[in-house]
């Protein structure tokens, strides 16, 4: 597991979400990048019920419960800002038996699906995000696997970011600035993932662009 | 045609000498032939006399003009340069068809190789020397009990003076951990983890460093049966590549008399890939190249360059 920075591309002017997908993976096909397999991290939002809320009409937090095919007996927790738990994929079963206390939210069910590709010791992942039957945007995963303290190869990983998608290199992730120098972990990436989701819940949806 | 044959030699004249040299070797047998042959078939002495010394004569006289002409010849022909290093085989250089059959350069190579060679082999012979086992020799009539302790210093220090060098080395670099064991009897292996970048497995025999291999961070280092991994690499070519390169610095740094001085260097210099994600190439400024960072550590400047970057 290395670091890994998770982002949102957006749509080339002109294009739709499968066309500028399509851009993305020639460009790494011309970088010498080789297909490796699909990949998939999907998430499901829950909020705490009713009954338990207190009288204060105190908002319920929202829980993220998400998957990532890179750890298939996995599954992850998390609460925004707040902790996050990675437990064996039963934890799905355990979460239908409390419906009493976390609801499942309507039609909240994102996920961004693609390919995996290989270059050198980077891994990287173009997929399309969709919420039901549309979709909704692109997420770029890089991750770089032999380094693990995110500080250390952020001007590395930028270097590759840049030559990759040019003017469209985001920021360094949030996650990145509370690390400090501790080992990086598949959570921060899942962090990153809900983040990534969360803003394109919030974004208008796109008109038009569905898949062809 | 004319221009390249002028810079050696003189090709006609050349092919005229050699029919020069044949006309002159068949006159001069021919002067054998005669005087093989003797006097004879004529009726009075003075008669066979006087024939056998014309003939003779005949026969000297072209050898005379045979050996003359070859004389002629032999001033055009010219001499081939003689100031050439690699003396007649410089010729070679002067071969018009240079880029099919590149003789004359894959000559030098081989020349500068087989310098090397004999410079190594030297070397090598006289650390052997240095060191000789001569354990079949010796063994022969000499009980298990009774073997000889002519085995040389540097190979066999005790233990413990090894592990006073690695704690004292361990103590130099506090961002350098250097775990010992010994789990094949009395030679040790290192595990070497550099800061939160990478491990290092070191094989070593008595203070001398055998094998290293670099791995990730995260990576295992150990076999299932919990023993330190020293066959397996890296799964990451960032540290494959690494691997290569500390393998070239254990032939770098050797200094026979002083085996932990060698082990100091190689330590001090691997300690410089604690920056490994972070330095960017000495030379280009760029951290990628063909998807690796700058990979390659200086072993005098400890500066980073890329493997091709490097002189
Ligand atoms: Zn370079």
């Amino acid at each position: 597991m290395g670091v890994t920075c998770v982002s949102q591309m957006s749509v080339a002017e002109g294009k739709s979400v499968q066309q500028t997908v399509e851009l993305l993976t020639q460009k790494l096909e011309m970088l010498g990048a080789e297909k490796q397999g699909t990949f998939c991290v999907d998430c499901e939002t829950y909020h705490t019920a009713a009954s338990t809320l207190g009288s204060q009409g105190q908002a319920g937090k929202l829980m993220y419960v998400m998957h990532n095919s890179e750890y298939p007996l996995s599954c992850f927790a998390l609460f925004e800002n707040g902790p996050c738990l990675i437990a064996d994929t039963n934890f799905d079963v355990l979460m239908v038996k409390l419906k009493g206390f976390f609801q499942s939210a309507k039609a909240s069910k994102i996920e961004t699906r693609g390919t995996r590709y290989q270059y050198c010791d980077f891994l990287v992942k173009v997929g399309t995000v969709t919420m039901g039957p549309s979709a909704r945007g692109i997420s770029v995963e890089v991750e770089y696997g032999p380094c693990v303290v995110a500080s250390d190869c952020w001007s590395l990983l930028l270097e590759f970011l840049q030559n990759f998608l040019g003017s469209h290199t985001p920021g360094a992730p949030t996650v990145f600035a509370n690390r400090h120098d501790a080992v990086y972990s598949p959570a921060d990436t899942m962090v990153q993932y809900m983040e990534l989701f969360n803003k394109i819940r919030k974004q208008q949806q796109v008109p038009v662009a569905g898949i062809r | 045609m004319a221009d390249v044959l002028s810079v050696g030699v003189n090709l006609e004249a050349f092919a005229q000498a050699i029919s020069a040299i044949q006309a002159l070797r068949s006159s001069v047998s021919r002067v054998f032939d005669c005087l093989k042959d003797g006097m004879r078939n004529k009726e009075t002495l003075e008669g066979r006399e006087k024939a056998f010394i014309a003939h003779f004569q005949d026969n000297l006289h072209s050898v005379n003009r045979d050996l003359n002409e070859l004389e002629r010849l032999s001033n055009l022909v010219g001499k081939p340069s003689e100031n050439h290093p690699l003396h007649n085989s410089g010729l070679l250089s002067l071969d018009p068809v240079q880029d099919k059959t590149p003789l004359y350069s894959q000559l030098l190579q081989a020349y500068k190789w087989s310098n090397k060679l004999q410079y190594h082999a030297g070397l090598a012979s006289g650390l052997l020397n240095q060191q000789s086992l001569k354990r079949s020799a010796n063994q022969m009539g000499v009980s298990a009990k009774r073997r000889p302790k002519a085995q040389p210093t540097t190979l066999v220090l005790p233990p413990q003076y090894v592990d006073d060098v690695i704690s004292r080395i361990d103590r130099m670099f506090p961002e350098m951990s250097i775990h010992l064991s010994r789990p094949n009897g009395t030679s040790a292996m290192l595990l070497v983890t550099l800061g939160k970048v990478l491990k290092v497995i070191v094989v070593m025999r008595s203070l001398f460093i055998d094998r290293t291999i670099v791995k990730g961070y995260t990576e295992n280092v150990y076999t299932e049966d919990g023993k330190l991994d020293i066959w397996s690499k890296s799964n990451y070519q960032v540290f494959q590549k690494v691997t290569d390169h500390a393998t070239t610095a254990l032939l770098h740094y050797q200094l026979p008399q002083m085996p932990d001085v060698v082990v100091r260097s190689f330590m001090t210099w691997l300690r410089s890939y604690i920056k490994l994600f972070q330095a960017p190439c000495q030379r280009c400024g760029k951290f990628l190249q063909d998807g690796l960072p700058p990979t390659w550590r200086d072993f005098r400047t400890l500066e980073a360059f890329h493997d091709t970057c490097r002189q």
